[in-house]
């Protein structure tokens, strides 16, 4: 299909690419507990962009149409489009990248209920209620363009979810986690999951007072994204182009830590978002983009960088119905990205030794909302628990941490020794020193 | 279709088997700044099979080819049979109904060239732009879609329609110096290209306030009787007690349920809260829910007290209440499960004005950037403010951040206003991995006697 389309669109336009993707998913949820639902999707669609007399149009199909209308809907999308310079990458080398796991790709049914149902069983405790979902999704990526690029690969993707959800009259807690990757969780990993769990639940049944004033926190892998959103944000090409990036036009500059670093890294092994080549059939590389405080480099994709007048660094990144747009892969921030691989450390990353009276923050509420690319941030805590003299006393209810994720990240009280990932990011915990807490 | 979906419903050996099916035409046009972002049309099209076998769990196939339909049907029956569950699933009763519901298409879209949906939203957008040279970025964009809907099920019910649906949304950015402030417009409708015409003043009034906030003062953090503008109170009811009224959040949990019993109290006597899918001409309105259930007007607190949940089938037979019809699925991509359609604040006595007359100090928070609850806690950004002082509207005020616990504030709501309205904003709700499903708001202006108000937390 893809071929004949660009057979169709070559004839009509100076220049199209056009993506194919086919996604089979199966998933499973224990709701409250039980059992109670399975379900199957089939999937498949046809994305494609044309560039005519140097504008840009786009047009996207589940149906079953002739190649001939689906250029049609491109050409009148290109006739109101924007101009752009747009360079439609040649054919290149690709890296080598596992995405795909026969075993994942071949576990039945049972195979995930039986993840499922052991899960559940450990989690399960007296006046709590346990959820937990997993799903696989195996997909079929086809990418080309009328340079002569083109590239096919298949990925399969499966996750983990879990939470415990405690009531004691109207103080509700909810404690989840999860795990993601390309194959089935080998076992060590569903054993990290229970006890990153179990130990917070543990240790947030005791409700104490919140401190208050300008005092250390550590942000855990989870808590960390009000801190990291504005700088993945500012970080984007995009942002650069709309000039709202508070880090344009900074780099080489020293703006956070000198231990702090950014990388995005689409070829990391046994992750479902890796890839060997883009949306826009832009070869993949790891990318440097903060490395000791420093400001390296933007993700950009093909239009972004022809705006910019730069090259796309591969992260074009587009569903079947849109136009691509740049997009992160795997983030990974630490002391110059050691991705050491996934530790399971304690609950505060071993930061906590001299902390006198603090915080760790492991969840806040409305993270994203508002002018999130300022830095500025003031949130209410979902789940934060109190420490005192080195050790964790209790749970923090009715407490709001607020201060500017610029300012925090220039002097780093430390990195935790329990890197992990959590969604697309692979990150320690972070001591942040001087963050406002204070009392609701 | 309807015989082509009829056969492969006879087909199943389910007890109890649904298929939808769904055909979307979309256009949307994005003006970034002066510069067109993008201006595309797509279709989607799919369907979805729900299946239950007696003593079984649900079994759930969606699919993009229509040619697949017999073989999901035989999938999700497969699915069902797979999962064995103790407490068998029972569905609540619901006459079977035949309807044939073409909406008022109000000019259907899909005749509408692209290139006027282009010249629509490049002149609201101009509206923004020439506002001030302070506004240094605008996005603005012009969304369209119908949707033509099948539905059958074992039951007996057969339904089709056809769906309109408008979105328009702009975003004002104004900037001084280090400063950056915006100001929203956000409108949605179940209506056609003729509900789409004559915006332009909210968006020019989004980019006016994108630039007054410039020189607006942030509030002073601190406790403050507080009057939300409907458009907020509308999305505090929602967020904040809305998606505890959704039954699957507590039917399988008997802790969840204690907390909300009905009869319970919940507010003073002025709070009257609803779910109203079956008010006209609004963007969570609907004939049925995606399980043939008519929608309908359910009360969930009456004077103060917990009177009514919403309810998808198996919720309602579950809990021994009636379905409400609030059983939904964002697309063919779903099973339905309980969503809110349209939530009110209902309507109080007096004005505005009255509600604030007696108000030495304190926060009108309008509008709202986004808000969040989780459990009993939530956090709301307001799109702007103004003090009020001594029973006056006074200075506008930036950075309004209400935050709470829900139970506290539900009560500490103490007067109601008269003047209720429904919000028309586009956008959406999202709960497990669906949204945006468009669903509307209303209420009148509220005034809570106290709440948090955030904007810098005080050091």
């Amino acid at each position: 299909m893809i071929e004949r389309l660009l057979d169709e669109a070559r004839r009509r336009a100076r220049g199209a690419d056009a993506i194919w993707r086919r996604v089979e998913s199966t998933s499973v949820s224990f709701d409250w507990g039980r059992l109670k639902a399975a379900g199957a999707t089939e999937e498949a669609g046809i994305g494609l962009r044309v560039v005519k007399d140097g504008r840009v149009g786009t047009a996207g199909t589940t149906a079953v149409v002739a190649a001939g209308e689906l250029v049609d809907r491109a050409l009148a999308s290109a006739d109101l489009g924007a101009t752009v310079e747009l360079a439609l990458p040649a054919a290149a080398p690709l890296p080598d990248v596992p995405t795909h796991s026969d075993r994942a790709a071949g576990a039945s049914l049972d195979d995930l209920i039986a993840i499922g149902r052991a899960l559940l069983e450990r989690l399960t405790r007296d006046g709590c209620q346990v959820s937990v979902a997993i799903g696989r999704d195996v997909s079929e990526t086809r990418v080309a363009n009328t340079a002569g690029a083109h590239a096919a690969y298949r990925t399969t993707a499966v996750s983990v979810s879990a939470e415990i959800w405690r009531f004691a009259g109207d103080d509700v807690l909810m404690i989840g986690d999860g795990w993601d990757g390309c194959d089935l969780p080998p076992e060590d990993r569903l054993d990290a999951l229970v006890r990153s769990i179990t130990d917070r639940l543990e240790r947030a049944l005791r409700i104490v007072e919140p401190p208050e004033g300008a005092l250390p926190v550590v942000f855990t892998p989870p808590g960390l994204a009000a801190i990291l959103l504005p700088v993945t944000q500012a970080l984007s090409g995009k942002a650069v182009l709309q000039g709202i990036s508070p880090l344009v036009g900074r780099v080489g500059e020293e703006v956070f830590d000198p231990r702090f670093s950014v990388t995005d890294d689409p070829l990391r092994s046994g992750r479902a978002a890796s890839r060997p080549i883009d949306d826009e059939c832009v070869p993949s590389a790891p990318l440097p983009l903060v490395t000791r405080g420093s400001v390296r480099s933007f993700i950009y994709d093909l239009e972004t960088a022809a705006r910019a007048n730069t090259q796309s660094t591969g992260h074009g990144q587009r569903g079947i119905f849109s136009k691509p747009v740049p997009g992160y892969t795997n983030i990974i921030i630490g002391e110059e990205a050691r991705g050491k691989g996934e530790a399971v450390g304690e609950l505060g990353g071993g930061l906590l030794g001299d902390m006198q009276d603090g915080l760790v923050v492991d969840e806040l509420i409305g993270v994203g909302q508002g002018n999130v690319i300022s830095g500025a941030f003031s949130h209410p805590v979902a789940l934060a628990y109190r420490v005192e003299r080195g050790e964790i006393t209790g749970r923090v209810k009715d407490a709001a941490v607020a201060g500017n994720a610029y300012e925090l990240l220039k002097k780093i009280g430390g990195f935790g020794n329990d890197d992990r990932w959590y969604g697309a990011r692979h990150a320690p915990s972070l001591l942040l020193e001087g963050v406002s807490v204070a009392r609701r | 279709m309807k015989d082509r979906l009829l056969d492969a419903l006879r087909a199943s050996r389910a007890d109890y088997t649904e298929i939808r099916v769904e055909r979307t035409w979309t256009s949307s046009v994005t003006y970034r700044g002066r510069r067109l972002e993008s201006a595309t049309a797509s279709e989607d099209q799919g369907g979805c099979v729900r299946a239950l076998h007696r003593g079984c769990g649900w079994g759930v196939a969606s699919f993009t080819s229509l040619e697949r339909l017999p073989a999901m049907v035989g999938r999700a029956s497969e699915l069902s049979r797979a999962i064995r569950v103790d407490d068998p699933i029972r569905l609540a009763d619901v006459p079977p109904h035949e309807a044939d519901a073409l909406l008022d298409l109000d000019g259907d879209v899909r005749g509408v060239p692209l290139a006027e949906k282009k010249r629509l939203i490049e002149a609201y957008n101009g509206e923004m732009l020439a506002v001030s040279d302070r506004v240094v970025d605008t996005l603005a964009t012009y969304g369209d879609e119908v949707t033509e809907y099948w539905f059958v099920s074992s039951a007996g019910t057969v339904l089709h329609e056809v769906r309109p649906e408008i979105t328009l949304s702009g975003t004002a950015v104004a900037r001084r110096n280090g400063t950056i402030e915006k100001g929203l417009e956000s409108i949605g409708l179940r209506r056609g290209w003729r509900g789409a015409q004559d915006r332009g003043a909210g968006f020019r009034a989004a980019a006016e306030r994108a630039v007054a906030l410039l020189d607006a003062p942030g509030v002073k953090g601190g406790r403050y009787p507080v009057v939300l503008d409907p458009e907020l109170a509308g999305v505090f009811i929602h967020e904040a007690f809305g998606h505890l009224s959704e039954a699957d959040f507590i039917y399988e949990n008997p802790q969840a349920r204690e907390m909300m019993t009905l009869g319970r109290r919940f507010g003073r006597p002025v709070l009257n809260v609803g779910d109203n899918g079956a008010a006209p001409g609004l963007r969570g309105t609907l004939p049925f829910d995606d399980e043939g259930t008519p929608t309908q007007d359910t009360p969930l607190i009456r004077e103060g007290v917990l009177v009514g949940r919403l309810h998808s089938r198996e919720t309602a037979a579950r809990l021994g209440e009636r379905p409400t019809g609030n059983a939904r699925a964002l697309s063919f991509r779903h099973a339905p499960i309980v969503r809110m359609t349209n939530t009110y604040i209902g309507n109080g006595r007096g004005t505005f004005e009255d509600l604030i007359r007696d108000v030495k100090l304190g926060v009108y928070a309008c509008s709202a950037f986004g808000g969040q609850t989780l459990l009993e806690n939530f956090s709301f950004t307001a799109a702007y403010g103004r003090m009020i002082r001594d029973g006056h509207p006074a200075e506008l005020v930036k950075d309004v951040v209400l935050a709470g616990n829900l139970f506290q504030t539900l009560d500490r709501i103490e007067r109601i206003a008269g003047d209720f309205r429904w919000n028309q904003m586009g956008g959406g709700c999202g709960k497990a991995g669906q949204g945006p499903l468009p669903v509307t708001e209303g209420a009148p202006h509220v005034r809570i006697e106290e709440a948090l108000v955030g904007g810098d937390v005080p050091a």
